[in-house]
């Protein structure tokens, strides 16, 4: 008994001790608990919040109209027609394939359309719309919802298919709308929605966010399974922007019809007051409608591979060598350095040496002693051949890119090409050679690597006409700031304007093309060959294969009194300057000045009102 | 004979007496948690009795009578009957291997006719009474004998042995953990502790190289849970949503958006507690902590008042094997340790894990109403 006691005793002792130990262990481990729960509740309590909300919380999308896109004169270029269909939401179908086989009944869905479908609702979210069908007509969209109880998660809606005027004239201007691409996914929701369309080229690209409009949402509290619980708050989506452009319908369609009588070509009439962009033609053309309303791949091959290449808005995308257009900028880098002065004098042989080099005037014969005047007017390559490497390549780029050249402008269309202009920063970069003077001679007449596009050309000649930095506008913009002057000394200006005037009206201008038959409204331009090959020196363009003939470039402005007009056209392998594209700029400018009501006769009281009672006006 | 104290061994308690005896502070603890869980499973429901809330008040009533029978139960009863109904276990959990039925990937039951119930659940507690009833018996200079450490060291790797081949991961560790702390408490010597430590460390990459497919999954899930966030990390991540979004204050009764729209996975279950950190916040899971806190404080001073091996070692068990519960199951909820599906103690909704928490409470209680016992020799029945 008492030996019992004592073991008993030793095992309390013993248990007390480790009872303690035990209890100190367990309120340990319910620490490490309580501090697992304080970090997770209360320092990172703003962690787990919205993942909580993203759990719960799910957002529809409604789609916004998308703005329309008028003319400068209101006429309607790009709509939006109502267009019916279906879309089924895969978590409000209980049984997704029977429903979509009643759905069937009523308008047929093929089987690949179904497997098509059944595989888009596996791999989405299932509160996401799956377009079921388009284009259903009022009698299929009425009778899918009065069965509407029937067809669980069938959902109709309407909208906008976009819808195209005139757009065989303007369809490279206004551009077209398709498929969301999957790199463009990702910042606005509203690209997620079945059917939505982006604007893919021109302005319907250029401007598309504006044109776009702003998404509405409707939230809704959701279950695990997705189960809409009930509808928290609804946004209604804001329109697009209804863009008016600067371009006039009708120059356009006129314009088009002139590049159309040639194989390619591409004009741009700029109003020079405000950089309104009135005409951007681009030949051969096609119609965004086709593209819009889905098209298959053979057709679409069709179009995109077709002779001339269509698709291709030459205005903005073309970059073709200026040729002598470019000479102006040469010349006024020459004056602006004071290298050239109106008196400066060169003999033309013929042709130009440099080292082992020799470079040939267009006039094998030579034009003799010319002038700055003269060598505009007649375009003498030697004049510029001599002076380029005295003016140096870093003058004429800087003023080439004054002028507005080797650049894309803050403009509303898509897609410009920057175009080159050389310098030996760039050659050093692109080539890793160092420059050389006969490079310069070359580009002095805007050959060698020098390329512009119609619109930077347009865009050079508004700013000679105005001695201002003219931006071109294509989309009407309320408020405008004046343009900055160029810096350029308007004595030099004037100097090439003048010569710019001759080239058109003077005897032994290559321009005389261009001239107005009006007679009182006078024209100034100049005329550009682009070589681009080089038999063209030794043949006449008619015994030269089309492919190889010269481009014909003009670029030109009018009145040359007081500019209003600046239009530069580029005919592609059309001959000389002073042939198809001089012709196409006297034809454009003439539709310009005839209806301009300012041109017309201004109205004057008939005669026959007697004259014996005397003027009513008291005079005498 | 004459030592005051042995007036309790010689006058039997009657029912009376053995209830005035009770802890009630335990019981009123016990009724508090269980009201808790009542409350949890109400809102879970969507703010309905059905169909669990009433049903885990009816299972708390029950609990609680069971509690005070196996309390008021003579102490001498238990001591006799520990021995067999650990064979008897042990027995079952070895049918179980061979003959067990399979539900949800583990083969964890046995059914007799209607019934079916799991034998490791009858384990956990004849596992703590056996282990009692050897302390009981062997004398205190042995304890720390490398020879007489040996039988209980059997007693607790066999069963676990047999659930770890079930495969249960949860229990296996319940049992070890348990065992090992009534051989603590019972005083062999710390050098063992520390040698097994040690041997353990060395034998973790071992035990890696042969888990299960699914337990392997689980613990790399565990360890990365981003990696499969719809797999099996989605119990963690949604379980960590909850109670995180829960913030300090917590949103309101019946407001937990994780567990209201169930995006929590078993949230009447093994999941109530990150149910309850969403809607009660930090405030409360602090809250429950702490009242399980008291629970294991009450039962040591318990143990510390009895006189007999067997009733210390009872209550030890009994507290430790609600702690390994709570511990796991807030562990695995806050993604300390892997999922291995282990309920909270009284709170959780589920019939087998009550009865098998109960009945080891109603043990603690049973040896704390019979403290001032003397057992002998003699009273422990047949089986040495």
């Amino acid at each position: 008994m008492f030996i019992q006691d004592a073991a008993d005793q030793r095992h309390k002792r013993r248990f007390d001790r480790r009872a303690v130990l035990l209890g100190v262990a367990q309120t340990a481990g319910i620490g490490v608990l309580a501090t697992r729960l304080y970090q997770l509740q209360v320092m990172e309590k703003d962690r787990y919040a919205p993942l909580s909300d993203d759990n719960r919380l799910t957002a529809q999308v409604l789609a916004p109209e998308r703005g329309r896109i008028l003319d400068r004169f209101g006429v309607v270029l790009a709509a939006n027609r109502d267009e019916y269909r279906a879309v089924i939401i895969p978590s409000l179908a209980r049984d997704l394939k029977l429903v979509l086989r009643r759905f069937a009944r009523i308008v047929p869905l093929s089987d690949k359309r179904l497997a098509q479908i059944m595989k888009r609702a596996r791999r989405q979210r299932p509160n996401r719309p799956i377009t079921v069908a388009t284009g259903l007509t009022w009698e299929d969209f009425s009778t899918i919802n009065l069965l509407a109880p029937r067809l669980p998660g069938i959902r109709t809606d309407v909208f906008g298919r976009r819808q195209y005027f005139h757009g065989h004239s303007v369809g490279h201007v206004v551009g077209y709308v398709g498929a969301v691409q999957r790199r463009a996914l990702g910042d606005d929701p509203v690209l997620r929605l079945p059917g939505m369309r982006v604007g893919r080229t021109g302005v319907e690209r250029g401007a598309d966010v504006r044109l776009r409009g702003r998404g509405g949402q409707v939230s809704f509290e959701i279950d695990a399974r997705g189960r809409i619980i009930r509808q928290l708050a609804k946004r209604e989506p804001e329109r697009g922007e209804d863009l008016v452009l600067t371009i006039d319908t009708q120059l356009q369609a006129h314009a088009l019809k002139l590049l159309e009588g040639y194989r390619r070509g591409a004009l741009v009439v700029i109003d020079v007051a405000g950089g309104d962009v009135i005409a951007m033609v681009s030949s051969p053309t096609y119609d965004p409608q086709l593209l819009v309303d889905g098209i298959s791949a053979r057709e679409w091959q069709r179009i995109a591979n077709a002779a001339d290449d269509p698709m291709l808005n030459r205005t903005i995308r073309g970059q073709y060598p200026p040729g002598s257009t470019f000479k102006m900028v040469t010349l006024l880098a020459g004056l602006e350095a004071g290298i050239i002065t109106p008196r400066t004098r060169v003999r033309c042989r013929g042709s130009f040496k440099l080292a082992d080099q020799t470079f040939r005037c267009w006039n094998r014969s030579g034009h003799g002693v010319v002038d700055l005047h003269r060598s505009l007017r007649e375009s003498c390559d030697t004049y510029y051949y001599e002076l380029a490497t005295k003016i140096g390549i870093r003058r004429i780029a800087a003023m080439a890119r004054r002028l507005g050249l080797g650049q894309t402008y803050p403009c509303d269309i898509a897609l410009q090409k920057a175009g080159l202009i050389p310098d030996p920063a760039w050659k050093r970069g692109r080539f890793n050679r160092g420059w050389y003077h006969g490079e310069t001679v070359l580009a002095s007449i805007g050959q060698g690597f020098v390329l512009t596009t119609p619109l930077q050309l347009a865009v050079m000649t508004a700013r000679l006409a105005t001695g201002e930095a003219v931006v071109p506008t294509i989309v009407h913009n309320k408020e405008r700031t004046p343009f900055e002057p160029l810096g350029i000394r308007p004595e030099h200006l004037e100097q090439v304007r003048r010569a710019m005037h001759a080239v058109v009206n003077e005897d032994g201008g290559t321009g005389t093309k261009a001239q107005l038959s009006t007679g009182t409204i006078e024209v100034a331009g100049k005329t550009g060959t682009a070589q681009v090959s080089r038999k063209s020196a030794s043949f006449k363009p008619e015994d030269l294969p089309w492919r190889e003939r010269d481009h014909s470039l003009f670029v030109g402005y009018m009145p040359s009194a007081q500019p209003r007009y600046a239009v530069a056209a580029v005919i592609e392998h059309g001959g000389g300057g002073g042939g198809a594209a001089a012709s196409v700029v006297r034809e454009t400018m003439q539709w310009l000045v005839d209806r301009d009501p300012i041109a017309r006769p201004a109205y004057r009281p008939p005669t026959h009102v007697n004259t014996s009672a005397g003027p009513a006006d008291g005079r005498g | 004979m004459a030592q005051p104290y042995d007036y309790d061994y010689l006058a039997p308690l009657s029912v009376s007496e053995k209830l005035w005896r009770v802890n009630w502070l335990v019981i009123a603890i016990i009724a508090v948690l269980g009201g808790i869980g009542v409350v949890a499973l109400f809102s879970v429901a969507g703010g309905s009795l059905q169909p669990w809330a009433e049903q885990h008040a009816l299972r708390m009533l029950f609990g609680v009578a069971l509690i005070l029978v196996v309390a008021a139960t003579p102490i001498r009863f238990w001591l006799a009957i520990a021995y067999p109904v650990y064979l008897v276990a042990l027995a079952l959990l070895v049918a179980v291997f061979l003959f067990g039925t399979l539900r949800m990937g583990a083969q964890r039951w046995i059914e007799i006719g209607p019934l079916s119930f799991q034998p490791s659940e009858m384990m956990k507690v004849a596992l703590v009474a056996a282990l009692a009833r050897y302390y009981q018996w062997l004398p205190p200079h042995r304890v720390s004998n490398p020879i007489w450490l040996l039988p209980p060291l059997i007693m607790i790797a066999l069963p676990a042995a047999f659930v770890l081949k079930q495969p249960d991961l949860g229990t296996a560790v319940l049992f070890i953990v348990v065992g090992l702390s009534i051989l603590f408490l019972a005083g062999v010597n710390l050098l063992y502790f520390a040698a097994g430590a040690a041997a353990v460390a060395a034998l973790v990459p071992v035990v890696l190289a042969n888990l299960h497919d699914y337990q392997r999954r689980r613990l790399m899930t565990f360890w990365e849970p981003d990696r499969d966030p719809l797999g099996a990390g989605y119990h963690i991540a949604q379980s960590k949503i909850a109670l995180g979004s829960g913030g300090i204050t917590g949103k309101g009764f019946m407001k937990g958006t994780q567990s209201q729209l169930n995006f929590l996975p078993e949230k009447h279950t093994d999941f109530i507690f990150p149910m309850l950190g969403e809607e009660m916040g930090f405030i409360g899971t602090m809250m429950l902590l702490v009242l399980y806190g008291l629970l294991f404080f009450v039962l040591l001073t318990m143990g510390l008042r009895c006189r007999n091996q067997f009733s210390r070692l009872l209550i030890g068990g009994s507290s430790v094997v609600v702690f390994v519960y709570l511990f796991i199951n807030v562990a695995m909820v806050t993604g300390l340790v892997p999922v291995v599906g282990v309920p909270l103690p009284l709170v959780s909704y589920g019939g087998t894990s009550m009865i098998t928490i109960m009945f080891a409470l109603g043990l603690a209680q049973c040896g704390y109403v019979h403290r001032r016992e003397m057992l002998r020799r003699s009273d422990m029945g047949t089986i040495c």
